[in-house]
């Protein structure tokens, strides 16, 4: 018994393969696992790691408490920060500074400006952008007092000092009067300055044009070149004045009414005058300021209205004026406690415990809420990352404001949004420009639509020649020629697209620029010709007939095509002398220029690298697909069904036309999807053959932006983390989706149809 | 169109069972029109870039215009224009007008002259011109006169003497030339570095906020090396500095056909050749020189002059790099897929997904690559590796690793797919006849299934090296340069520079195309880097599609 099992285990043991082979086979099927499952989810990782790229641009601003600070009990008046909100300022009635040390163990330091003389002061002004307070005195003079904030390295620490300068004071009205609101601006060689004042018990308003000469050696006098008495020309209780920082415009406010001044030279005249609420007839005005930039008013009423008017040219009109361009919902209590942001269109409001921070392009509420104390004062420092709020038991708050991308919404990105100076809302890209107080415009529409336009004509073209060119090869051709055709075809479409791009630009272009005639009249004649000589072929004996073997057409035909497109390019001058004739307005001779005449005709501009010569760069960079496509969805075509068809007398064209494309036309709408995902994804010969201007029209002359050339253009520059580049992203992110639906769409077609045939 | 109509009479009268047209013979003729025109248009494209690619490299022959007294197309007053016709086109207005390349920038101010082809007087073909390839201001055009050899005398243009001293004075210039980049770019590059390694030395200590006394005679210690390396760095600068003076001490003299004389140092002149006095033969032989130096030399002048070595250089290292990734990571999905999921609809979804990413556009991938490769795991690899070095990132900018790795995946898709093709190719029976041997999972694969399918595995890999070699898009954004310092490969340790920016020959075509100061000075390099790229790509398109039919071949015959 024991030798028998010891027999049995010897003969299993025999048969037993190497441990060492179990394990390697083990460990090798185990790693395969783990890797091919972990490319796989690397590959799908890509969707998951741009989508949480640009997930924060749609994303709220964030707020919350650093800490609070006790601060002395006095007027306060206003309240102003530096950029870093280390060191801000309040200032209380009799003109005196109060700094506040957040970031170190100072506490507070109380500074009182020297003026040359002291004048008791009776209206201020703070003016974060330039950083200075203007004071409007008992006696109706103005000064304003300029805070300097230097960073210094004290012991290896990070210390910010405050230095406070102040100019002379100079009158507004010479008779006296108390100043009880006040604005300067001061535009380097210009300044002014504004302000009512109450002189036996009315309110006159009153403004000074100062003038200051520019001398090699540092700055010349100041010097009062005109004063303006504005009180005659406005109706009502005047309540406050703005200006702008160019001391060109000036704004007066009534309960009701908005004034608004413009000076030329010295000459101030009045320009506008509008009623902000006029369809509120409850709502007075509480509030109102500048926006960054100087270009729209953020208005408030004391029911809560908040409506936002900027400057631009009606239609009708030649000059800018205010209109109303924005909206945002009415806050509770109403508000008149207002700052802006120095960084972008953003702005808080506060009234009672209540306040609001919205921005202005996107007409959205970043961050909302009440708060448990009373506000008496408030401010956003110029990095747009900490909030102050002073409360009425005199305690400083300081809270961590975290909204990197305010400018973002859904809006924004994807819908029509009326941006400032622009006369309607409109679909806009224009991610930089040149000034601090630039707004961004990042719609995606325009990207969109020009990625769909050169799509369009992209696919005009190539859809008839490679259809036909399937067609003929899959169903005529014979044997040995396919053979050749369709590596070439399959080579053709591994051509670098640099290289196309790079001779539609510096070789079609400037080639087809003066010879668009030429070119109508070969996409004309070509298809023509092809017929009429069809037409003619087959009306000839069958001995000439039979001399060209079916299936060598296109060898025969070839020549002709050649000839054909030589006469269409001679004739297109000859065309052009006939039909586009227009009159130089420069000689005032009559020239036959189609690039001229296209203008004058339609209106709309001809440019040398235009959506034409994408088209046609494009559609060579497709052809080679949708052909390949669908010559396999021919081909795949059961041949009993074409036997058929011929068996009971159909002609080979009849076949084609009736049995096969019927039957393969699912497998050409997928070559078609997929000839489409490649030209929507097309980069280097969009940026390389159009002007890459956003525009939204489907002019063939002209050029246009896709999102894939937009990314190659703009993502090498854009700041890391930054607005843009996640708008990019969510470029990428749009791109992806649309070519990844469409090759879906496709994909599932395809199958579809290989399933049909299998059981077929 | 009368013809026709005439036919058409004739033709109604047939009976209609036998008309052909009623049958759509004419149609047939539209489709193969379609084929017509697409084979035309590959022949065209392929054609216009071949013409225009090769024609740069022919020696051209100068010709000497004369114009009328009366012409506004005169340079500095005379009548005289040399140089080769570079087109000739018929203007708006009818008027047939030459381009001609002048050369003589340096005088002149533009390389390129249009000349009204009415004003042309005469048209000479002067024997004794010659065409001077510099190192600036791209080719001199004009008679030479006579040659200073210093220390030895004057020669006057014309003899046999002339000729045989200017060559060897050429010749020996482009030693000095040699021996000048050996002291800068190899001897100071070396010193450089060591320089380099020690200021990170001394910056690592110097962060510290005390030292100790090791610390301070480490710190002495490296200031005196550094010093050191500072002396040896002036020897050699002086060296290289007394080479470039030796190498211009040799002048031409040379007049233009319009009066101007001007006198070249030897040292600035790359070749030197009369293209009127040669022959076919030696056409042909100049011919293949200037193709030589296109292909092995650097880019001068912002790279509208000289070679495309460091393009070509940093493509085929991309694509290297690029295959190294993309094989294993796709073979090892492909099996996976094939071999181990369990076929359902999970795995159809996966299928269909990958094989959507390969119609996925290339930007993306480039976007990908900028924001997880570069920021997110390059910036993570120089906190923690590289932190001494920071804020001048290493790994985290563009670099050839990060370009070949977003390549990698952007391609991976294809390789995934072929490779999947290929495995499900081979026989039901032939796995289950390893398996029913004895053979372990692992082992059929490696043994039978690998093998059989690696035509198909290796067909995927080539295609997906075109693809990748013509990939310009997603470059820009990781790391692809208009001009590389240095190459990614070489003699200095650790021989591999990942993290070095590169060029690229499809970027090449892009940047000089569209960013170069002198675009029509640019464009014959553009066409022959163009034509270069086209070349390589349908090369190996093609040793795709033969190595597959070969492959096939071999592995069908010994198939059991």
């Amino acid at each position: 018994m024991a030798e028998l099992k010891t027999e049995s285990n010897f003969i299993s043991n025999r048969f037993q393969p190497a441990k060492s082979t179990l394990l390697v086979d083990r460990l090798m099927n185990r790693f395969i696992k783990i890797g091919g499952g972990l490319v796989i989810a690397a590959v799908m990782g890509i969707f998951i790691f741009i989508l949480c790229q640009l997930l924060p641009l749609f994303q709220q601003a964030k707020v919350s408490p650093i800490k609070t600070f006790p601060v002395p009990d006095k007027e306060i008046v206003a309240l102003g920060t530096d950029e870093w909100a280390e060191l801000p300022f309040l200032l209380d009635k009799k003109g005196v500074f109060y700094f506040v040390d957040l970031a170190g163990d100072r506490g507070v330091t109380s500074v009182t400006p020297s003026f040359q003389e002291e004048k008791k002061k009776s209206s201020f002004k703070y003016r974060p952008q330039s950083q200075t307070v203007i004071f409007g005195t008992e006696d109706g003079y103005l000064s304003q007092a300029k805070i300097k904030y230097t960073p210094a390295f004290i012991n290896g620490r990070r210390v910010v000092q405050q230095k406070i300068t102040t100019s002379p004071f100079f009158p507004l009205v010479e008779k006296g009067g108390v100043v009880v609101a006040v604005d300067y601006a001061d535009a380097e060689s210009e300044k002014m300055g504004a302000g009512i004042v109450l002189r036996r018990g009315q309110k006159e308003v009153y403004a000074v044009l100062l003038t200051q000469k520019r001398s090699l050696i540092g700055k010349g006098k100041v010097k009062i070149a005109e004063t303006y008495e504005l009180t005659d020309q406005i109706e009502g209780e005047p309540k406050d004045v703005l200006l702008n920082s160019q001391a060109n415009n000036l704004i007066i406010a009534t309960s009701k009414k908005i004034y608004y001044f413009y000076r030329n030279e010295d000459e101030l005249f009045l320009k506008q005058t509008f009623e902000p609420f006029q369809d509120l007839p409850n709502e007075t005005i509480a509030s109102i300021d500048y926006l960054l930039g100087d270009v729209s008013l953020v208005l408030t009423g004391f029911s809560g209205a908040n409506r936002v008017f900027s400057l631009f040219i009606p239609k009708g009109k030649t000059t800018r004026l205010f209109g109303q361009t924005k909206e945002f919902p009415s806050i509770p209590l109403g508000a008149n406690l207002y700052s802006k942001s120095l960084r972008n269109k953003a702005f808080l409001l506060g009234e009672k415990n209540f306040v609001s921070l919205r921005y202005v392009t996107t007409e959205k509420i970043r961050w909302q809420a009440e708060l448990d104390f009373d506000l008496k004062q408030l401010v956003l420092n110029g990095k747009y990352n900490r909030i102050l709020f002073l409360d009425q038991a005199n305690q400083l708050h300081l809270y961590s404001l975290k909204d990197p991308h305010p400018e973002t919404s859904f809006k924004a990105l994807f819908g029509k949004l009326w941006y400032e100076g622009y006369s309607k809302p409109e679909y806009l890209w224009q991610s930089t420009g040149g000034t601090d107080d630039f707004e961004p415009k990042l719609s995606m529409v325009p990207l969109i639509v020009g990625t769909l336009k050169g799509t369009l004509y992209a696919l005009v073209f190539a859809i008839p020649i490679a259809l036909l060119a399937a067609i003929y090869t899959s169903q005529f051709v014979i044997r040995e020629h396919r053979q050749v055709i369709k590596p070439a075809m399959e080579i053709m479409a591994s051509l670098p697209s640099v290289v196309l791009g790079f001779l539609a630009a510096l070789w079609l272009a400037p080639l087809i620029e003066t010879r668009v005639p030429s070119l109508f009249l070969i996409v004309l004649m070509i298809p023509a010709s092809a017929i009429l000589f069809g037409w003619w072929w087959s009306s000839q004996s069958i001995q000439l007939r039979s001399k060209v073997k079916p299936g060598t057409e296109f060898l025969v035909f070839l020549p002709i095509l050649i000839v054909v497109t030589y006469v269409g390019w001679v004739l297109g001058p000859v065309l052009e002398k006939a039909l586009f004739v227009v009159t130089d307005p420069g000689t005032g001779q009559s020239v036959a220029d189609f690039r001229m005449w296209w203008p004058e005709i339609t209106g709309t501009p001809f440019e040398q690298r235009n959506s034409l010569v994408v088209g046609f760069m494009m559609g060579f960079a497709v052809i080679p697909i949708l052909f390949t496509i669908a010559e396999d969805a021919f081909s795949n075509v059961p041949i009993a069904l074409s036997s058929a068809s011929l068996a009971c007398g159909a002609s080979r064209w009849q076949t084609a036309i009736r049995v096969v494309l019927p039957t393969a036309s699912a497998g050409i709408f997928s070559a078609i999807m997929i000839g489409l995902g490649r030209a929507v994804g097309e980069t280097m010969i969009v940026v390389m053959a159009t002007g890459n201007t956003p525009i939204m029209d489907l002019n063939i002359f002209t050029g246009m932006r896709t999102l894939s050339a937009n990314i190659a253009v703009e993502l090498p520059e854009a700041p890391h983390h930054g607005t843009l580049y996640r708008g990019l992203f969510l470029g990428a992110m749009v791109l992806f989706l649309m070519t990844f639906f469409v090759n879906t769409l496709a994909e599932i077609l395809r199958q579809y149809l290989r399933q049909k045939f299998k059981t077929a | 169109m009368n013809l026709t109509t005439i036919k058409n009479k004739q033709t109604s009268k047939t009976p209609s069972f036998n008309n052909v047209k009623a049958k759509g013979e004419p149609y047939v003729w539209l489709t193969a029109m379609g084929l017509g025109v697409g084979l035309l248009m590959v022949v065209l494209l392929l054609g216009v870039i071949a013409i225009n690619g090769i024609s740069v490299f022919w020696p051209k022959k100068l010709v000497e215009i004369t114009l009328t007294e009366q012409s506004d197309m005169k340079i500095n007053g005379s009548n005289k224009i040399a140089g080769h016709i570079s087109k000739k086109q018929i203007r708006k207005n009818g008027k047939k007008e030459w381009q001609l390349y002048v050369g003589n920038k340096d005088v002149y101010g533009f390389s390129f002259k249009f000349v009204d082809k009415d004003k042309i007087v005469s048209v000479e073909r002067p024997k004794n011109i010659m065409s001077i390839e510099r190192l600036e201001y791209g080719d001199a055009i004009g008679v030479p006169l006579w040659l200073k050899v210093k220390n030895v005398g004057e020669f006057a243009a014309g003899t046999k003497e002339f000729d045989r001293r200017l060559k060897t004075l050429i010749k020996g210039s482009h030693q000095l030339w040699a021996h000048i980049k050996q002291i800068e770019k190899k001897e100071i590059g070396k010193i450089n570095r060591q320089m380099q390694s020690l200021a990170l030395k001394k910056k690592v200590i110097g962060s510290k906020k005390e030292f100790d006394l090791v610390e301070k005679d480490k710190l002495f210690a490296l200031d005196n090396k550094i010093e050191l390396l500072q002396r040896d760095y002036q020897i050699l600068a002086q060296q290289a500095q007394d080479l470039r003076v030796k190498v211009n001490e040799h002048t031409l003299g040379y007049r233009l056909v319009t009066g101007e004389e001007k006198v070249l140092p030897i040292g600035h002149i790359i070749h030197t050749v009369y293209p009127n006095k040669l022959n076919v033969w030696q056409q042909t032989k100049l011919f293949f020189y200037d193709i030589w130096h296109f292909l092995a030399d650097d880019p001068r002048e912002a790279n509208t002059e000289g070679g495309v070595f460091p393009a070509i250089f940093g493509t085929f290292v991309m694509t290297v790099l690029m295959s190294m990734a993309v094989t294993p990571f796709g073979v090892l999905a492909a099996i996976y897929l094939r071999e181990y999921a369990k076929q359902g609809l999970f795995v159809r979804c996966v299928r269909i997904s990958v094989n959507n990413l390969a119609g996925v556009p290339s930007i993306v991938f480039g976007v990908f690559g900028l924001g997880f490769f570069i920021y997110f795991v390059g910036g993570t690899l120089d906190q923690i590796f590289f932190k001494s070095s920071l804020p001048t990132p290493t790994f985290g900018t563009g670099g050839i690793f990060w370009a070949s790795l977003t390549l990698a995946l952007m391609t991976v898709p294809v390789v995934i797919v072929s490779t999947e093709e290929a495995l499900a190719a081979v026989s039901q029976g032939s796995r289950e006849g390893s398996l029913a041997c004895g053979a372990s999972k692992w082992q059929t694969i490696q043994r039978v299934i690998l093998p059989a399918s690696a035509p198909g595995i290796l067909t995927g890999l080539i295609l997906a090296m075109a693809r990748g070699a013509g990939e310009v898009a997603p470059l820009m954004l990781v790391g692809v340069v208009k001009l590389a310092p240095s190459l990614p490969l070489d003699s200095v340790a650790p021989f591999v520079h990942l993290d070095r920016k590169f060029m690229h020959l499809g970027f090449h075509i892009y940047d000089l195309g569209f960013q170069s100061p002198d675009s029509e000075a640019a464009k014959p390099m553009v066409f022959a880097t163009t034509f270069l790229l086209i070349v390589l790509v349908v090369l190996l398109n093609l040793a795709a599609i033969i190595i597959r039919e070969r492959l096939r071949r071999r592995y069908a015959t010994s198939a059991f």
